[in-house]
């Protein structure tokens, strides 16, 4: 029946063996027509893959048709919604209008998505066949038992899915109320009430007290005091959201009132710090500061990129950007180097201590995946607006790099070159300054650049809580739509990115 | 070679078992005597050194040999103490080293004891001549007095001209030379070798032996030497001890190791070794006394070709070509006994 080359495969596939093993083959001589489609996959979709025991392909092929089949259910919503309001020449219109989209949609997928699939059955099955060689418990054959879970599986999903996309939702406002009713004692209809917590938003299933409201007068002799005003009786009830939303308010405005000279010293040091600094670049006459900053970049980095620089910043001056962009600069240098001389320390911590790197690890994790918008609240709700808070939460965002890479520097160090310095006798410093850290400047040298970058980045997001800068004129521009100024400012900001970034690459390159 | 001269490293039944329960499986160990396999099947430790004691005299070359994860490493790194025994004592010049304080033990391995790395462990951010100086910067020595001190190594290991060179600009070889430089930049009485050659390819090998031969004679540095290599171990070695699993199977001199191998493993290892150059006449050789009962009678001398007893057998082969008489050996010009040529056939093939 088959050829000794072909068993295996007719083994793996059972019925219809003849077929795969030819598939197979074509397949492993890599001479299988480039459109070649598997007929009874194309038509039996997922049921053929429960069938071949391929739950890989189940899941595609189940997922396509059941794209199609939501597509054709909301066809048939909108079409019957368009009829029921036909007195409403508007809703009419838009109803036919989601109808014929969708059922294009559900005709396109259906016929596109079996058509993949088709493609893709043999191509996938050659791969449980390369396991099942491997590993002889891998299910191969065909067997009708392999029905039972497939339909489990359907009955499941399938009823739900069509009653939601045949269905109006309920919004969120409507179900609140109706929670209110239900409370109140009134009578509710069980398919409201299904809609609500099946179909709808999340159903709301905590219900708190209204917090306490607090604030914190002055008494007689001046002193802060803590007030607490009890929620008016008979109000309603909050959801989760709002009571800890309430809490966290309540606790940011404690620390503010009773701790308030902790944030002004840090305030008031961010912003001495930045008029040094500022004082260089936003204090010099133009011609200077460009002449300068142009021969630094050539000190640093080279004759083409200072050329790179000197055209970036006549850019700037002719387009009316100087002043921001050395206000964008300063805030750029001081964040970066709070974060640098901070980030450092803590980098060499994190890369030698087992307790360090269990402590930042985690933390550092969370700093990189909040979005650099989040650090904004905070920053103000501390700080208030300005420069100082802007500074703040550039440096909170920017830090994790410089932490991750000085540490990631240090752990690279080879084991066996400590043990050299070791057995010669340096002590903890010594092997600190004169191997690790030396050893570990590449990797250093890269988180600087990364800070400095995504510190410009976040000083230009830190215009919208009044950091100024660049980032204030693109913020401007969009309040007013001033699009071609945006635009302008926006390549400004650019320039200003590509030059820092090609400096400090360089520069850190030739150490 | 005696080492009759003061014992410069002595260890002590030292003992290393690595793990989390090492203190625990040391105790067992003690009182049940247990295998290596048996402690890490109970405790999940690792016998690195079991019970080794050596002790090594003043300008000795003490090879220590065996194959990897036999211990070798592990025992020579307790000598200056990046490992700590979890039992037993090291005494370095009559000090014990596991009773020196952190700044004392520094200073021991800056002034005392050189160290050399297989894999060099050079500082690639530093010059030849910053790597050598290194320990002598770790002391705080002054930078004229360093490159001064550096200048003469880079003299002694023939690196003229490549001071001001970095490491990866070197090959393999001058790498090695570098580090051996470096360990003897602080002018220790100890060197550390721990496989120093081994990365190297033979022919390189070979010229760094002999240049390191020629140096210890010169310099009379205690040297601890590290190889896998039986035959770099009888090159270098007046001393070598044998390890397996973490202990000492024997430890002799060159021709000993060869000619009475302490057991199957040790025979194992020396089977293939020419015996030319490690055998010598005085223990081939048959008493005249008994040469005669066995019914042969000694030729007059002036037809044999004579020998020293400690000529090894390579001469004795050279004696033999062309001869049908057997060599006989003079000592202080008294017979003293005959060598065959089946009995140096024997001796060579090393049987008998």
């Amino acid at each position: 029946m088959t050829t000794p080359t072909e068993t295996p495969f007719a083994e793996f596939a059972e019925t219809n063996g003849a077929y795969y093993a030819d598939v197979f083959l074509k397949i492993q001589k890599s001479a299988l027509g480039r459109f070649h489609i598997n007929t009874a996959a194309l038509f039996g979709s997922f049921i053929w893959a429960a069938l071949r025991a391929n739950w890989t392909l189940f899941l595609i092929g189940f997922v396509i048709d059941l794209i199609a089949l939501v597509n054709l259910s909301l066809y048939f919503k909108y079409a019957g919604a368009a009829i029921e309001n036909a007195d409403k020449e508007f809703l009419v219109n838009r109803y036919e209008t989601w109808a014929q989209g969708h059922i294009i949609s559900a005709l396109v997928v259906f016929v596109l998505g079996r058509l993949l699939f088709g493609w893709l059955a043999d191509r996938l099955y050659v791969k449980q066949y390369s396991k099942w060689r491997i590993d002889r418990a891998t299910p191969s054959g065909f067997s009708l038992s392999r029905l039972g879970m497939a339909g489990l599986i359907v009955l499941l999903i399938v009823p739900l899915m069509l009653y939601r996309s045949s269905q109006f939702a309920p919004d969120e406002r409507s179900c609140i109320r109706q929670d209110r009713a239900i409370a109140a004692g009134e009578e509710v209809p069980f398919k409201a009430k299904f809609d609500c917590f099946m179909i709808g938003e999340f159903p709301t299933l905590i219900w708190i007290d209204r917090p306490d409201k607090v604030t914190y007068p002055r008494d007689d002799n001046g002193e802060r005091t803590v007030l607490r005003t009890p929620a008016r009786e008979g109000a309603p009830p909050v959801t989760l959201s709002t009571f800890v939303a309430d809490k966290i308010d309540n606790g940011i405005g404690y620390l503010t009132v009773f701790y308030g000279v902790f944030f002004d010293g840090i305030t008031v040091f961010l912003r001495v710090m930045l008029n040094a600094i500022s004082a260089v670049f936003v204090g010099t006459p133009w011609m200077i500061a460009m002449g300068v900053l142009t021969f630094a970049a050539y000190a640093a980095a080279g004759t083409r990129i200072a050329v790179f620089v000197g055209v970036s910043l006549f850019y700037l001056a002719i387009f009316g950007f100087w002043q921001a962009a050395m206000d964008t600069l300063s805030l750029v240098a001081a964040a970066s180097i709070i974060c640098v001389v901070a980030g450092l320390p803590l980098g060499i911590w994190v890369g030698k201590s087992e307790r360090g790197r269990a402590i930042f690890t985690p933390v550092l994790d969370v700093m990189q995946t909040i979005p650099s918008f989040v650090y904004l609240l905070p920053a103000i709700a501390f700080f208030s607006i300005g420069k100082p808070p802007g500074i703040l939460a550039t440096v909170i965002f920017a830090m994790p790099p410089m932490v991750r890479l000085t540490a990631l520097g240090l752990q690279q160090v080879p084991e066996t070159t400590k043990e050299a310095a070791l057995a010669f006798g340096a002590n903890p410093r010594q092997l600190l300054t004169k191997v690790e850290l030396p050893l570990a400047m590449p990797s250093i040298m890269a988180g600087i650049n990364q800070v400095v970058m995504m510190s410009l980045s976040m000083v230009v997001i830190a215009a919208l809580i009044g950091a100024g800068g660049m980032g204030y004129i693109v913020t401007e521009a969009l309040e007013n739509t001033e699009t071609g100024r945006g635009i302008l400012a926006g390549a400004g900001i650019a320039l200003l990115a590509m030059m820092i970034d090609k400096v400090v690459q360089r520069a850190s390159n030739k150490t | 070679m005696t080492a009759a001269q003061k014992d410069v490293v002595v260890c002590k039944n030292v003992w290393k078992i690595f793990g989390d329960r090492a203190d625990e499986a040391m105790a067992a160990v003690r009182a049940e005597n247990l295998s290596k396999a048996e402690v890490l099947d109970r405790f999940g430790c690792v016998v690195g050194v079991r019970d080794v004691s050596i002790s090594v005299g003043e300008g000795e070359i003490f090879c220590i040999m065996g194959l990897s994860g036999s211990g070798k490493s592990t025992l020579v790194r307790h000598i200056n103490r990046l490992i700590e025994p979890t039992s037993g004592d090291i005494l370095i010049n009559g000090t014990n080293v596991g009773d020196l304080g952190p700044e004392a033990l520094r200073e021991m391995r800056a002034d005392k004891i050189g160290m050399v790395f297989q894999n060099m462990s050079l500082l690639p951010h530093r010059t030849v001549r910053d790597n050598i100086a290194f320990s002598l910067e770790l002391r705080n020595v002054d930078a004229f007095t360093r490159t001064q001190l550096a200048d003469k190594v880079i003299d002694l290991v023939s690196l003229q001209g490549y001071g001001d060179r970095y490491p990866a600009q070197l090959s393999g070889g001058m790498q090695q030379r570098v580090g051996l430089a470096r360990a003897m930049a602080a002018d220790p009485d100890i060197l550390l070798m721990d496989e120093p050659f081994s990365a190297l390819d033979p022919l390189i090998r070979r010229g760094l032996q002999d240049e390191f031969l020629e140096l210890s004679r010169t310099m009379k540095k205690t040297t601890l030497f590290i190889t896998h290599d039986l035959d770099e171990a009888i090159r270098m070695g007046n001393r070598i001890a044998i390890m397996k699993d973490g202990e000492i199977v024997q430890i002799g001199t060159p021709e000993e190791i060869v000619t009475e191998p302490a057991d199957q493993y040790v025979s194992d290892f020396v089977a293939g070794i020419s015996k030319l150059k490690l055998v010598f006449a005085h223990t081939v050789m048959q008493p005249v006394a008994a040469y005669e009962t066995a019914g042969k009678t000694v030729p007059p001398v002036a037809d044999c070709p004579t020998a020293n007893p400690e000529d090894d057998l390579d001469t004795l082969v050279g004696l033999v070509v062309d001869q049908s008489n057997p060599i006989v050996i003079q000592d202080a010009g008294q017979t003293v006994g005959v060598v065959t040529k089946d009995a140096l056939l024997h001796a060579i093939k090393g049987e008998g």
